[in-house]
């Protein structure tokens, strides 16, 4: 993959170029967490790429908490803005492979994920500095960019080392070239001491591994274990919601007028509602069956299916959680 | 190629209803807004209310669609409110068909309950349709009351089909009913197929079909040859939204139908 090596100075330059054709997103640092913004001329932009992924989920830029799929009886298209991702976590960015594999890799197609995600040129950057809440390297995820991503950027000390992964990262910075340099040697060097490090202090984070046959293990756990496991759990749902692989969605319609909107909203399996049916059986009506069963979806049917966890290892699920209940301990322990 | 959207219901107007029990109707729609197969069901939109998974009772070859429906809830009960012209909207055909090749020259073991009968409906029209193919046809139906029978206007006509052999039972009789009293299970003391070749066919409420299914198994039907009906809750069909999951089963994709064998290791499976 291609090296190139943008300069500090040309940071800022080169985001305004990105924004005269697209919306663009970076992370700034502020109380203790990472948050995207959209850039804007006016605003001070002092961006950070070294900080852990974002507190708030970046799904919905793809599939957002409440989004029209179908009108009745007339249909209409969707249409997306071209927008940039810039600086997103590699977390993140196995949380938009799971939802590739949901809405685009298995047919039916979805058409208004595919059109926001084709409109998107993502551009992540390397985390260097792991928080105690992540756990990305427990679940075959690396602390970088290496695929999912258009570019990936890592901080070095002359700017950004950016590795392109794709025609459209290609296009991104030919377009601009004359804003970025030769990577030269010093930097690709800096990168591998950055990731060295980063991969050392994951390792000192979370020194167990999960057991190589985790996704049985779930599926024999039981519910006295998971009883266990879910005791301090208050339903606040914050885990599902704050979490960037979790795919539920349900439909329901809204009148409009003469029409009739379809509206796509964020689920999450923890509802005791989630699994009724008509005439009100109900085959997980104890949230402890509810509470095993997000486990079974991330790491054993997901898993069965595509081949890696449903499940990232931001910790953000730790962090919203009401009860401070860490998925760590619970998977170790199995 | 430009991808349909898989979300939207094709709009069709209702063309009659058919009261079937009290709380039971079938609605015949103007034509067939999509291609099913026998298995597959559809998604039917009540509009402003929501939709919900039905499998077509209508043989698959006839020119109208129809579902007959229970009023339970929200959806149903708002498409109780629709009258004759009125529009709903279809998605699908979602799910896997029955394999029915693989039953020619077969005898067909079917048990229904209650409204559980209407999905099996359309299988067994679709047998129907090439009866020779088949050694015979069973069916064992089973309702609450003689009132809460469906088709049963249409169950002597049935009857008569050279190849169809039909037995029914209610669970409580009344002055009238000189057929067998009793839950379903009492039609399955003889069950005269052999059992190691016939494929049998379960639908109705949970507690029916785990009965039934026990029945069968004991009985000696292969475990892959019980094809099981899985009521589950749905939204979009088309393995996405996670709702039908059983096990590690998109009731929707790899189902809505699927055998004793692919379920007998999941706890309560029914519920
Ligand atoms: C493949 C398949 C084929 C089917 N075929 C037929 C058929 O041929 N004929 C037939 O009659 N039925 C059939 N059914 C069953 C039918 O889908 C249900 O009866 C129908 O979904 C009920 O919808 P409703 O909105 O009227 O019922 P409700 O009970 O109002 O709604 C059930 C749904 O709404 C939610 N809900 C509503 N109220 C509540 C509440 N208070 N608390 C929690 N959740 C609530 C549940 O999550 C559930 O999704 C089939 C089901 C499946 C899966
Ligand atoms: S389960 Fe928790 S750690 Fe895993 S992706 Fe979701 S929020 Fe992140
Ligand atoms: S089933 Fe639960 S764990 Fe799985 S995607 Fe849905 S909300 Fe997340
Ligand atoms: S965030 Fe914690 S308390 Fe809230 S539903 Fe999830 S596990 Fe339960
Ligand atoms: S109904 Fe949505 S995945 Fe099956």
């Amino acid at each position: 993959m291609r090296l190139y090596l943008l300069p500090s100075n040309n940071i800022k330059n080169f985001v305004k170029k990105l924004a005269q054709d697209g919306s663009v997103y970076y992370p700034i640092f502020e109380d203790d967490k990472t948050h995207l913004i959209k850039f804007t001329e006016d605003k001070e932009f002092e961006p950070n790429f070294e900080k852990i992924r974002t507190a708030e989920n970046i799904k919905h830029f793809f599939f957002p908490s409440r989004d029209v799929v179908a009108k009745f009886p007339k249909d209409s298209k969707v249409k997306a803005e071209k927008q940039y991702l810039f600086g997103i976590k590699s977390c993140d960015l196995r949380g938009i492979e799971v939802y590739d594999r949901i809405f685009i890799k298995t047919e039916p197609v979805d058409p208004m994920y595919k059109e926001r995600r084709e409109k998107t040129i993502i551009i992540s950057a390397d985390c260097p500095e792991p928080a105690d809440c992540c756990f990305c390297n427990l679940v075959g995820v690396s602390p970088y960019g290496a695929g999912t991503c258009d570019i990936n950027v890592t901080k070095v000390s002359a700017g950004l080392l950016c590795e392109v992964f794709t025609k459209f990262g290609e296009q991104v910075i030919s377009k601009h070239k004359d804003l970025f340099e030769e990577a030269g040697k010093e930097a690709p060097k800096e990168r591998e001491k950055t990731r060295k490090d980063a991969l050392t202090e994951l390792g000192k984070i979370n020194s167990k591994p999960f057991k190589e046959d985790i996704a049985e293990r779930i599926e024999k756990a039981g519910k006295e274990t998971m009883q266990d496991a879910q005791k301090d759990c208050v339903e606040c749902f914050a885990c599902l919601y704050a979490c960037p692989t979790c795919y539920c969605f349900l439909l329901s319609d809204y009148k409009k007028g003469k029409n009739i909107e379809r509206v796509r909203t964020w689920d999450a399996c923890y509802y005791a509602a989630y699994a009724r049916v008509g005439g009100g059986a109900n085959p997980r009506s104890d949230l402890v069956e509810r509470f095993w069963n997000r486990f079974l979806c991330k790491f054993n049917y997901f898993n069965e299916y595509e081949g890696f966890f449903a499940c990232s290892g931001c910790g953000r699920c730790y962090r919203g959680c009401s009860a401070k209940i860490d998925i760590r301990e619970i998977l170790w322990k199995l | 190629m430009e991808a349909v959207n898989p979300y939207y219901p094709i709009p069709i107007k209702i063309k009659e209803i058919i009261p079937e029990t009290h709380n039971i109707s079938t609605f015949i729609l103007e034509g067939m807004p999509i291609q099913f197969k026998a298995g597959q069901f559809a998604e039917l939109t009540v509009p402003g209310v929501g939709e919900a998974p039905f499998t077509p009772s209508s043989s698959p070859y006839a020119d109208d669609m129809e579902f007959t429906i229970m009023k339970v809830g929200r959806v149903t009960g708002g498409l109780f409110e629709l009258k004759k012209g009125d529009l709903v909207g279809v998605r699908g055909p979602f799910g896997k068909a029955y394999p029915l090749k693989d039953f020619k020259g077969k005898e067909i073991f079917i048990v229904g309950g209650g409204v559980g009968f209407a999905p099996l409906r359309s299988l067994f029209l679709a047998l129907v349709h090439n009866i020779k193919d088949y050694k015979k046809v069973y069916i064992r139906y089973g309702a609450r009351t003689p009132d809460d029978l469906v088709y049963w206007k249409l169950i002597p006509k049935w009857q008569k089909i050279n190849g169809v052999d039909i037995d029914l039972t209610v669970d409580i009789g009344d002055d009238f009913w000189e057929g067998k009293v009793g839950v379903v299970t009492v039609l399955l003391d003889d069950i005269p197929v052999d059992l190691d070749k016939a494929p049998a066919f379960v639908c109705g409420p949970p507690l029916m079909m785990k009965f039934v299914t026990q029945r069968l198994v004991e009985a000696g039907f292969q475990h892959r040859n019980i094809y099981l009906s899985m009521e589950k809750n749905m939204s979009c069909g088309i393995g996405k939204c996670n709702h039908c999951r059983v096990g590690k089963f998109y009731v929707c994709k790899d189902g809505p139908v699927l055998t004793w064998d692919d379920v007998k290791d999941i706890e309560e499976p029914f519920l």
